[in-house]
């Protein structure tokens, strides 16, 4: 039997022996074998968390109860600190609570670190169309430490939901791993968002896993800006037939932060559609990663999945890394990926300039036309403002 | 004597990274209130004057000065040169998807009246300001509504230069090859626009190749523009010996 020997890493070290804190043996003896994911591990060849994450906090996240701030008036609230349920609005036709977890192990290592450190699942079951959207903030609170959520959405037959998850936190050099489950059932329409508002250090593994079923319609929009390194793994299973599925990304990143998406979206059953559509801004020496696999199974006739992910470059070594994949074994399916990169147009803003309009206002006014319609699905005010001023914010703090 | 709108002098300009002259010694003065047209054929270098005196990146001025109501304008930014009241109306505006007509409009006034330490305007005044020229410019509303540039034609993309011309109020209109593209129609709505813009203390150059619209915007001088400079001066008549000649009469060349 052919034998690895790897030498782990100080991080990995300190992340097994969390682990085996956490009570996760399974998950330790994986990542004492293998080591975190590395470059030649196809899934994270451009975010080599060997390289990537060598140094991780000492302890795990401890239970607190504290309640932050709300963000958003008249949404119901749910608050989730360090993994743990602390407090859920009473929200007529949905029920919230929090239950083990059996521990399991699998290939990825990151997946593997997410199932250990969780010490719970907490589970939303929604059974009636929502007026107002559920905002649950996810904080990760005390000081530097390791942290997981494990997060299970069910919705019933027909039902209308938004949810907006918000990844909060202080401690500058926190690592933590969120996992979410959607079962988006026959018939229903969801829509699912993530913020990120870590501290400026943080290290952030999010999985989000959807199973479609028929005529589901679910649109979800994350955001990757506030980090210093982060992943969101989307998996997406179309079950059902008459599924559709948009899933968006804004990226907006400096200095050496570095943000991965990676997408893995199967129409297994016939006549599905979905979208990708992802956009990212990266100066100084940032680095955005654009992973998008569409497969279309054999007997998935009639699937329309139009992937496009754009890059803006505004520094000469900020990068933006882009695979498309697409594995299709139907024949009849419209399927199309673009993707483009460049800089701002120097036409466009020398034409600005020339109508008096400064080069930093004028550079602004061309990266949100680069992101204009990226944020025209979002019928919310409140979220849609959020948004708007998250950009606003960012050029701010480049200018 | 009062001090000249534009004052160009010498002006020697190359492409940037190359050894390409393409203004060769430009001397040219236009006083308060005049109205001068440039003409010369294609790749004589007037396009690059143009974008030269608006102050487009990429050109490296190596000799020669230019004085823009007596204040050195090659120093200043394309933005300030805006607000200190310089306009070009561009051969080819540009089109910027995601950005609206409106947004822009207000955008640009604004930062220009910034720039001079004016207040910013009132949103029903700016309303006003625009619907008031678009008017006169058979502009309508629903183009406004649109980005900027974007799935205009060739005619609504001059007319909309010039929109923009007369809410800025410059003191000196650069107009590029602004009857390329027009049909007599628009040629005809497009220069009753700029002729309503001719003041006393508005100056402008107009860049053509053809004779014809200075039949609709009369010049008060016509330079001949060949191989990078000013090869002959002279009145209205100018051009419709041009017309009649030919370039090469001018500069020396078989057309």
């Amino acid at each position: 039997m052919e034998q690895h020997i790897v030498k782990l890493t100080d991080a990995e070290n300190q992340l097994a022996d969390l682990l085996q804190a956490a009570g996760a043996a399974d998950a330790k003896a994986a990542l004492t074998e293998h080591g975190l994911p590395h470059r030649r591990i196809e899934e994270y060849h451009y975010t080599d968390l060997r390289t990537l994450l060598r140094d991780v906090p000492a302890e795990l996240a401890k239970a607190n109860d504290d309640l932050p701030s709300e963000q958003f008036n008249g949404f119901s609230r749910v608050v989730i600190v360090n993994g743990k349920l602390v407090h859920a609005d009473a929200i007529d036709g949905v029920e919230i609570k929090s239950v083990d977890v059996a521990k399991k192990v699998g290939d990825d290592q990151i997946i593997n670190l997410m199932d250990g450190f969780a010490q719970s699942q907490i589970e939303i079951s929604i059974s009636k169309s929502l007026n107002k959207p559920i905002h649950i903030a996810q904080v990760h609170a005390g000081a530097d430490s390791v942290a997981a959520s494990k997060l299970k959405v069910t919705s019933a037959d027909g039902v209308e939901a938004t949810i907006i998850e918000t990844f909060e936190g202080q401690n500058d050099r926190g690592l933590r791993f969120a996992d979410c489950a959607m079962d988006v059932a026959a018939n229903s329409n969801l829509l699912h968002l993530q913020l990120d508002q870590n501290a400026t250090g943080a290290r952030q593994f999010v999985q989000n896993c959807y199973d479609l079923h028929e005529k589901a319609n679910l649109r979800t929009f994350v955001t990757h800006a506030n980090f210093q390194l982060g992943r969101t793994d989307v998996k997406a299973e179309f079950k059902g037939e008459g599924a559709h599925a948009d899933f968006a990304g804004l990226t907006l990143l400096m200095d050496k932060q570095h943000g991965d998406f990676t997408l893995n979206v199967n129409h297994a059953v016939p006549n599905t559609t979905s979208t990708e559509s992802f956009k990212s801004i990266v100066r100084d020496r940032a680095k955005a990663i654009f992973q998008g696999k569409i497969i279309v199974a054999p007997d998935a006739q009639k699937t329309d999945a139009q992937m496009m992910s754009q890059g803006l470059l505004l520094s000469e070594r900020a990068e933006v890394l882009v695979k498309p994949e697409l594995e299709i074994f139907a024949d009849d399916v419209l399927c199309a990926h673009g993707a483009t990169c460049g800089e701002l147009d120097a036409d466009a803003l020398f034409y600005l300039m020339s109508r008096g309009i400064p080069r930093a206002e004028a550079e602004s006014m061309l990266i949100k036309a680069f992101l204009a319609e990226l944020f025209d699905e979002i019928e919310d005010e409140q979220i849609h403002a959020k948004l708007e001023n998250r950009v606003d914010a960012w050029l701010a703090a480049t200018e | 004597m009062t001090t000249p709108i534009l004052e160009i002098k010498n002006l020697h300009v190359k492409v940037e990274d190359e050894d390409k002259q393409i203004l060769k010694g430009v001397d040219l003065t236009l006083p308060a209130g005049e109205v001068h047209a440039i003409m010369g054929r294609n790749g004589s270098g007037k396009s690059t004057l143009s974008y030269v005196l608006a102050g487009k990146e990429g050109y490296e001025v190596t000799e020669g000065q230019v004085l823009f109501m007596g204040e050195d304008l090659l120093e200043m930014g394309a933005d300030e040169r805006a607000a200190a009241g310089l306009f070009l109306a561009f051969q080819y505006p540009i089109e910027i998807p995601g950005v609206a007509t409106m947004t822009f409009l207000k955008a640009a006034l604004n930062a220009q009246r910034k720039t001079r330490g004016e207040e910013e305007l009132k949103i029903p005044d700016f309303m006003k300001l625009v619907k008031d020229a678009a008017n006169q410019l058979e502009i309508n509303q629903d183009m406004l509504k649109r980005p900027l540039n974007v799935g205009f034609s060739g005619g609504e993309k001059k007319r909309a230069e010039i929109l923009q011309m007369a809410l800025m109020q410059p003191s000196l209109c650069v107009l590029d090859e602004t009857d390329s593209g027009l049909d007599i129609d628009a040629l005809k709505v497009v220069s009753d626009g700029v002729n309503h813009l001719r003041d006393a203390n508005r100056s402008m150059l107009v860049i053509t190749h053809y004779q014809r619209l200075l039949n609709y915007i009369v010049p008060d001088r016509v330079h001949v523009f060949s191989d990078g400079r000013v090869v002959e001066s002279g009145d209205r008549e100018l051009a419709l010996e041009l017309e009649k000649k030919g370039y090469a009469e001018f500069d020396g060349t078989a057309a």
